[in-house]
């Protein structure tokens, strides 16, 4: 699986600010640190960059590609930041992203024809987020066969069903199954198509210290359903075992809740534990709380 | 080629649940008391197997203190010579047969009305408690760290009485949960429509309160402002108790409508319409599962229960 490490993030406060003042050192470690954590891409998030979007998107690709050769995953919605942006990286880049609305069919997806260079396309489109996989399928394969005609090939779009908190009331685990069922079918639905997600969003609203078990336990989930590549943390060691086949219990663990299997828990390590609850709430046989460890 | 016409007789699918909402019975020993719960239907399936045993619970609301000059004089004008001491006016309650149980709100006790102070909340409480022979349902302000202060005091003054204590919330479920397991009492716990969150109070204060003593409020709002929010929620806390089997959601549901209810401008405008918003609003969520219904007015409880036992009762096993 490719990991696009997500850390270079401007919600950050150490980012934003090291950002502002244009200060390389910080943003350098961080990039550093996911390089030597084996990321496979830098995702550089620069939100809508609506101040000197040009210069700024310039200073931090550069910023970053002093201190390595990883390709990066230039994440913005501002088209004339990532126009800018584009033709200053050293490997073949990735955007982040493209999707079905309007304003992004004209003016980011053409970009990806332009630069020669692979794009995230997500499922949303102009009537907003499509809820269920049926709605996501239908929105992504309009865009898909929009981007197709622009000449973008299959291969260079990388799909995101776009990933909701579990944690929402009512309907977050709605959401965890939709995203996790548009995986397991987008590639017999779009030969050829690659697959991403936002990975940590699905643990999002949850309590702080929990959240990585549930952006683990799903990306093994989305892995066994064949997901191409995710936007995660690499700088937790955990998610980076579970994906490299080094924990075959846990994850043989998650298939069997996935496969419906009922689980004795006496015979299982407290952490085997915690994993089995988390894949009950992010199959949803069990209702989420907060407290679903307990 | 032609179309078979499929001539076999249809049946209505009939369904079967195995999880079945904890039984809690209320009232003081010596007393009249009320039972609830034990349903492993859902709420007006009579044709599918299984029960729904105990008819809901009907509780008049009552005040610590005088009725505020803003709620309208006609929904106090049968106790209008007992409203100005709780334990008479509950006394009067028990002249209308139709009343199952008291909701004494301990309105004067909220910082923003008249902040009393936990003592005269014990002793108002202990009076009624004396005074009526009916179960009672004792809410506090519904402000946190308030509640926290003044509920125990009131747990201690109703000690083995069985009475429901409420609202537990979570901010303050670890005092009050202690205090009501102390006194033998039941918890009812509130949480502002969140199933999730619901179910996280549940299982925090389930690790030292037995969930067997536990009432959910989801919080019910009144007719026209978002009560479709709690009916569906109810609706959901009924599937996942009776068919998934979720052990914190097998409790059964109190709907504590009455204060909402004469909050709204539509209620207090003129009786009747008053009497036919609280009915329409406590017989919405009497559909969507409720176990216990507090009502302000006694002609909207009158209507809503004799509706229910002329066209309902008869199919109740």
């Amino acid at each position: 699986m490719v990991i696009i490490g997500e850390n270079i993030h401007v919600i950050a406060g150490v980012v934003n600010q090291a950002i502002k003042v244009r200060d390389s050192k910080p943003i350098q470690d961080l990039a550093k640190s996911q390089v030597q954590a084996e990321a496979d891409y830098l995702d550089l998030n620069l939100g809508p960059l609506t101040k000197n979007p040009e210069e700024t998107i310039r200073w931090v690709i550069n910023t970053v590609q002093q201190v390595t050769d990883l390709p990066l995953s230039l994440d913005t919605m501002n088209p004339v930041a990532m126009e800018a942006g584009l033709p200053l990286c050293n490997k073949r880049p990735l955007i982040n992203s493209a999707s079905g609305k309007k304003d992004s069919k004209e003016r980011m997806l053409p970009l990806a024809k332009k630069y020669n260079c692979d794009v995230v396309v997500s499922v949303i489109n102009d009537r907003g987020m499509p809820p269920d996989v049926e709605m996501k399928t239908e929105s992504i394969m309009d865009t898909v066969a929009h981007a197709n005609e622009l000449g973008i090939p299959s291969e260079d779009m990388w799909v995101d069903p776009i990933v909701l908190p579990v944690s929402t009331a009512g309907e977050g685990q709605c959401f965890a199954q939709a995203s996790l069922e548009f995986i397991k079918i987008i590639a017999e639905v779009l030969p050829g198509i690659k697959s991403t997600v936002g990975l940590s969003n699905i643990s999002n609203g949850a309590p702080n210290e929990l959240r990585p078990l549930l952006n683990r336990t799903y990306l093994v989930m989305l892995q066994r359903y064949g997901l191409y590549s995710a936007i995660a943390d690499p700088l937790d060691k955990e998610i980076m075992s579970l994906i490299q086949g080094e924990m075959t219990d846990v994850v043989s663990l998650i298939y069997r809740i996935m496969d419906g299997e009922v689980i004795d828990l006496s015979s299982l390590s407290q952490k085997e534990i915690d994993y089995v609850k988390t894949a009950r709430v992010l199959t949803g046989e069990v209702l989420y709380s907060d407290a679903w460890l307990d | 080629m032609t179309k078979e016409v499929d001539n076999t007789e249809y049946k209505a699918p009939i369904e079967f649940n195995t999880g079945v909402t904890n039984v809690i019975a209320l009232g003081k020993p010596e007393g009249e008391t009320v039972r609830i719960g034990g349903e492993n239907i859902l709420p007006f399936h009579f044709f599918d197997d299984g029960s729904w045993p105990n008819p809901p619970v009907f509780a008049l609301q009552i005040l610590d203190r005088e009725p505020p000059e803003d709620l309208p004089n006609f929904l106090h004008e049968p106790f209008k010579d007992a409203v100005h001491d709780p334990a008479k006016w509950a006394k009067k309650v028990e002249e209308f047969d139709y009343v199952d149980a008291i909701q004494l709100y301990l309105l004067s006790t909220d910082p923003a009305d008249q902040d009393s102070p936990p003592e005269k909340a014990a002793e108002v409480t202990r009076r009624v408690a004396e005074t009526t022979s009916l179960p009672l349902i004792i809410y506090g302000s519904g402000d946190p760290d308030k509640d926290a202060k003044v509920l125990p005091a009131v747990c201690e003054a109703v000690d083995g009485m069985n009475y429901l204590i409420g609202p537990v919330q979570k901010e303050n479920y670890e005092v009050l949960g202690k205090a009501i397991l102390a006194h033998g009492l039941f918890a009812s716990v509130q949480t502002p429509m969140d199933i999730n969150l619901l179910k996280e109070v549940n299982v925090k204060l389930g690790h030292f309160f037995p969930l067997e003593r536990i009432v959910i409020d989801p919080l019910s709002p009144a007719l026209g402002y978002g009560i479709e929010y709690t009916y569906s929620l109810m609706e959901r806390i009924k599937q996942l108790g009776e068919i998934i089997k979720d052990k914190m959601t097998q409790m059964p549901m109190i709907a504590d409508f009455a204060t909402e209810v004469w909050r709204s401008k539509q209620a207090g405008e003129n009786e009747e319409q008053g009497i036919l918003w609280e009915a329409m609003t406590s017989l919405s969520l009497l559909t969507a599962g409720a176990n216990i219904l507090t009502h302000r007015h006694l002609k909207s409880m009158k209507l809503v229960k004799e509706m229910y036992e002329s066209e309902v009762k008869q199919w109740q096993k």
